[in-house]
């Protein structure tokens, strides 16, 4: 190719990108916040404890299995990546296969919990939610399904109160915080190297010296987890979404999501970070809840373990070792291709996660 | 001028055009850009400038610092000594971010290496578009980033930063504490006090409850009384 038309067609390219971001400056001119709606499926509130809210969601179709479910999210983040728009919901999608859904959601906790811990967390707010639901319903079991650290919180619920849990659902769960080193990608497992290569110290001098585990902190963290992707999301990435108003909007849902981090609460950080994090306490069977150890071999509950085969924040290997060590001998594994936050909201994973849950808790309940 | 000069020159003519009229409708949609740009990126650029310098030399910070740990005589010069505490670990703070920047630019580096080495520069074959060259370059630029986060030397300089980071945060929040006290304001501790007791508290009444029996009423009352209500 002459100079002269390597020219032109860097200049033609360099033309056709400026047009797509002023188009990509036009489109952030006209957006409103409101147009940008996650966590929409319809849903009542039932209960509400300090800043805790338990909601019931509208059904969407014909009851198909009678136990309700709870849904635990973790306090990183929020429960809407659960639900961030109609078509890539797993809270819409379970509706759709007739469960009874529940919602505990944490709300969003600021220095005034500082004091709270996973205890908190586990044996009040997620106790009084079940008997919440249990007097509703009139069951005396729930099924829970934990999503992240809400998985870990429900699966100590399920060790400490066996006799309130007919399933366990997990999703994306650490279990062994120290299995990152059992998984050869490169890329998985920052969270767990990065939280090791602090001393105990450091956590209680953070938490002392903002209350909380910062959300913007984390969100520093996760960023650096995928840095080009972070680098370029909001310029080069632009250029490839512009053209599609749903590919446009599906971009803000996710940024919309990933703003809403609230503070983590102090004390159960520490637990999250030092008893967990470093010192791996659930598998070696330390960890204590309100004076008593959670002792994974006396979850009794039938229990699905579903995690992303490239979770690059919680690994497989994290995930999987729940296995070995558990109760119950009605475990079974699920594993589906994608990413941490891919499994809710991948076109890919869309059905097969909500029908996988679904046709196993019908089978049991 | 040969035709294809000339329709190069055409070419180029109508892609500055185009690219011109781009910039125009650019800057009408972003009314309010000029004052967003001088409020957002004014501190970023003043702030990355602070970063290129090396900080104050040792001996100015050792004076501060000697001052700073000089003797405590009752509350006099207490303010005046919070103070240097602060612009202390704030300099120190810098002097951490400027050891992290310093790591943290190396895998840009190694990033251009390596892409400069596998690009083929044959002459007579097209050369790539420029979303295919910056593919390839960001693939390679988010391994190299992604090995120096898990090495050792940046494991050191990233917690050093989070520890030169809380100690600043903390000699802020002892010179604020200062400050309030001398006006009578609660300060941040006394807010951190009150909510560990109303923690500790809750804890207390809601044990109590539970070791009180509820009284027998159904199921369907106790739901249409309670919905929606706070549950203590």
């Amino acid at each position: 190719m002459s100079d002269e038309n390597l020219a032109a067609r860097l200049a033609r390219e360099f033309a056709d990108t400026t047009a797509k971001m002023g188009k990509a400056a036009e489109m952030f001119a006209r957006t409103r916040d409101a147009d940008i709606d996650v966590g929409a499926t319809p849903k009542h509130l039932v209960m509400r404890r300090d800043k805790v809210e338990l909601y019931r969601y509208e059904p969407l179709a014909a009851r198909k299995a009678q136990t309700p479910v709870l849904l635990a999210y973790g306090l990183i983040g929020r429960y809407t990546m659960a639900d961030l728009q109609p078509d890539r919901s797993l809270v819409r999608s379970l509706l759709a296969e007739g469960l009874d859904l529940w919602l505990v959601d944490w709300g969003r906790p600021g220095r005034a919990e500082r004091w709270l811990t996973i205890d908190d967390y586990v044996d009040d707010y997620i106790h009084a939610a079940v008997e919440r639901v249990c007097r509703e319903t009139g069951h005396d079991k729930v099924t829970l399904l934990g999503i992240c650290e809400g998985g870990v919180f429900t699966t100590c619920y399920a060790a400490l109160h066996p006799d309130k849990v007919k399933n366990l659902v997990l999703t994306i769960t650490p279990i062994d915080f120290h299995a990152d080193s059992d998984d050869p990608a490169a890329h998985h497992g920052f969270l767990n190297v990065w939280t090791r290569s602090l001393d105990g110290a450091d956590v209680d001098d953070l938490v002392e010296a903002f209350g909380v585990l910062p959300g913007e902190f984390m969100s520093s963290v996760f960023s650096m987890m995928t840095p080009m992707r972070s680098l370029t999301k909001y310029n080069i990435d632009l250029i490839d979404v512009v053209d599609d108003e749903a590919k446009w909007k599906n971009f803000l849902r996710m940024e919309k999501w990933l703003a809403d981090r609230p503070h983590h609460p102090g004390e159960a950080a520490k637990q999250w970070l030092k008893n967990l994090y470093q010192e791996n306490q659930l598998v070696n069977g330390e960890f204590v809840l309100s004076g008593r150890k959670v002792d994974l071999r006396a979850i009794s509950a039938p229990t699905l373990n579903v995690f992303a085969l490239d979770d690059h924040i919680i690994p497989p290997t994290c995930s999987k070792a729940l296995g070995p060590l558990i109760g119950t001998s009605d475990y079974s594994e699920f594993p589906l291709p994608g990413g941490h936050v891919g499994l809710f909201v991948s076109s890919k994973s869309q059905g097969r996660l909500s029908k996988s849950i679904a046709e196993w808790l019908a089978a049991r309940d | 001028m040969t035709q294809d000069t000339k329709s190069s020159a055409d070419a180029l003519a109508d892609t500055f055009a185009q690219w011109t009229e781009q910039w125009r409708r650019i800057a009408e949609v972003s009314v309010g850009a000029g004052e967003a740009w001088s409020n957002s990126m004014l501190p970023f650029i003043m702030t990355r400038a602070a970063e290129k310098r090396t900080g104050l030399g040792d001996e100015l910070s050792d004076a501060i610092e000697r001052m700073a740990q000089g003797p405590k005589l009752a509350d006099v010069w207490d303010i005046d000594r919070k103070l240097m505490a602060a612009f202390l670990s704030w300099t120190k703070m810098r002097q951490k971010l400027a050891a992290y920047n310093a790591n943290a630019s190396r895998p840009w580096m190694r990033a251009m290496e390596r892409h400069g080495a596998a690009t083929p520069t044959e002459k007579g074959t097209e050369a790539p578009g420029w979303r295919d060259d910056f593919a390839a370059w960001s693939v390679i630029a988010n391994e190299e980033l992604i090995r120096n986060q898990r090495s050792e030397e940046f494991l050191q300089v990233q917690r050093e930063l989070l520890q030169a980071g809380i100690e600043f945060r903390k000699t802020q929040t002892d010179l604020n504490e200062t400050v309030s006290g001398l006006f009578g304001l609660p300060t941040q501790r006394d807010f951190d006090e009150l909510s560990r007791q109303l923690t500790e508290l809750r804890r207390e009444v809601r044990a109590m409850a539970r070791d009180i029996p509820q009284p027998a009423t159904s199921l369907s009352a106790r739901a249409s009384e309670q919905k929606g209500d706070r549950d203590e």
